[in-house]
Parts: structure tokens; sequence; C-alpha cells
């Protein structure tokens, strides 16, 4: 659960990090995907996506649902405000432009 | 107040060569038109959605005495708050000593009273507009 004292501070410490802006976006254009669909999307481990996806649980932003032996994830609306959401997403397509820039200009 | 992202960036490439890329025909989205002078218009086509917006400022770094680069321009999706977009360039050295640049954007989503910038963006043609309520 986040931190009822902090809310908005867990939320943009989970959202610190660029793997976990990544799975978020993830999670978001394919809800009720599991950790399995998410690491196969994701240049990172099972054992890595497991982890992240903790973390994101922790700062309320995604939550699972257990069908039989799979866990599905998808995002919790509450918490991921507006502003934060925008954030996530605005700040995905920034890594996305800025790894493209880099590969661009290394491979002149 | 506003919502903002922030990225900074070293590359190992001269601040022209970056400029060339960030203000070129591909790299902001799949088609870009930008008429880099400020109010310029600035269309930014992908497969799923088109931007359309304005340059409030461009200098490009081959035209510095310093050799550095700035840019920033507004954009938005129909119907949407228009966001404000400035990327800097620095020549800088890489830790090891290679010459490069020094990139940072940032992108910010002004809210408040500025929200009514992206309101003339609803349609082609910001530029008569935008610019003007920014001063204001």
């Amino acid at each position: 659960m986040p931190d009822p004292q902090d809310p908005a501070g867990a939320v943009f410490g989970a959202l610190s990090d660029p793997t976990r802006r990544a799975l978020l976006a993830a999670i978001a254009s394919q809800p009720h995907a599991t950790a399995t669909e998410l690491a196969a999307e994701l240049p990172i481990s099972r054992q890595a996506v497991a982890k992240h996806l903790a973390a994101l649980g922790d700062a309320g932003l995604i939550e699972h649902e257990r069908t039989g032996r799979e866990v599905h994830y998808r995002l919790t609306p509450e918490p991921l405000s507006d502003a934060v959401s925008w954030m996530a997403e605005v700040g995905g397509q920034w890594d996305q432009r800025l790894a493209t820039l880099r590969r661009t200009l290394e491979t002149r | 107040m506003s919502d903002r992202i922030e990225r900074r960036l070293w590359l190992a490439a001269a601040p022209e060569d970056v400029w060339d890329v960030i203000t070129g025909a591909s790299w902001l989205a799949d088609e870009v038109r930008f008429d880099l002078r400020p109010g310029g218009d600035a269309e930014f086509r992908t497969r799923e959605e088109t931007k359309t917006g304005w340059v409030e400022d461009a200098h490009s770094p081959a035209g510095s005495a310093d050799g550095s680069g700035r840019l920033a321009f507004w954009w938005a999706t129909d119907g949407d708050p228009a966001t404000r977009v400035e990327v800097t360039l620095e020549p800088a050295r890489g830790w090891d000593g290679p010459e490069g640049t020094r990139l940072r954007i940032i992108e910010s989503r002004p809210l408040d009273v500025l929200d009514l910038v992206g309101t003339p963006l609803r349609r082609v043609g910001g530029a008569s507009y935008g610019p003007a309520l920014i001063a204001a």
C-alpha cells in the first residue's frame, strides 16, 4: 500500500526509474498482462520484472489479480493522477526519443 | 505551477550534428515539419496522432559564438492543452575527454491561466495566437 503520509513521494520514487516507467507503459497498453508477458516486451529478466512489479505495487500504481496459476497486472486508477500519468507517458516517450538520438549519432 | 519532465544526456557528437537530428524530419515524430523562426508553424505526425504547434525560439549552435544551441517550441494534439518543450545544447567534454554535447530537454505542461495557450491549437494555425498569449 502507498505510504498514507506521503503518497506522492512513493509514486514519484517508483517512477524515478526508467525501467519501471517502461513497465508501467507496457501495463497501460496491455491490461491484464502477466509478468511473463511483460518480461517478453522489455529487455530485462523475469526476476527484474518481478522486483519492479513489486515496487510499483508498493507505490499503489498497479494491482494484481490471481486467476488460477496466473497473476495479471493492471494500473490502479486513483493514485495515478492526471499529472503522474502524464509524466509517465511523456517521460517514456522522451526516453525512447533519446535512445534513438544516441543510436542515430553513434552510427554516423 | 506546472508538470514538468527533464532529461539530461551527454552525446559523443558536436552540437551542430545533434541540432541537425533533433530539428530534422524524423526524430520528434515520423514526419516533422518545422519552421525554425519565432512564431513559425510546426507539425508532427506519427502513425497514431498528429501534433501541431509553433516555434517560440530557435538558435542553432552553428550561429552562436559559444557553440550552444536552444530550441523552444509548443505542441499539442487536437483538443489537449499545449505543452512547451525546451531543448538546450552545450559543447562539453565527456569523462575521458572526447568532445561532445550536453543535451537537456524539458517538457512542461503549464497549468492555470497559461492553459489558454492550448486552445488555439484545436485547429492548425496556432502560430497566429500562441506567441501573443505567451507574451500576455
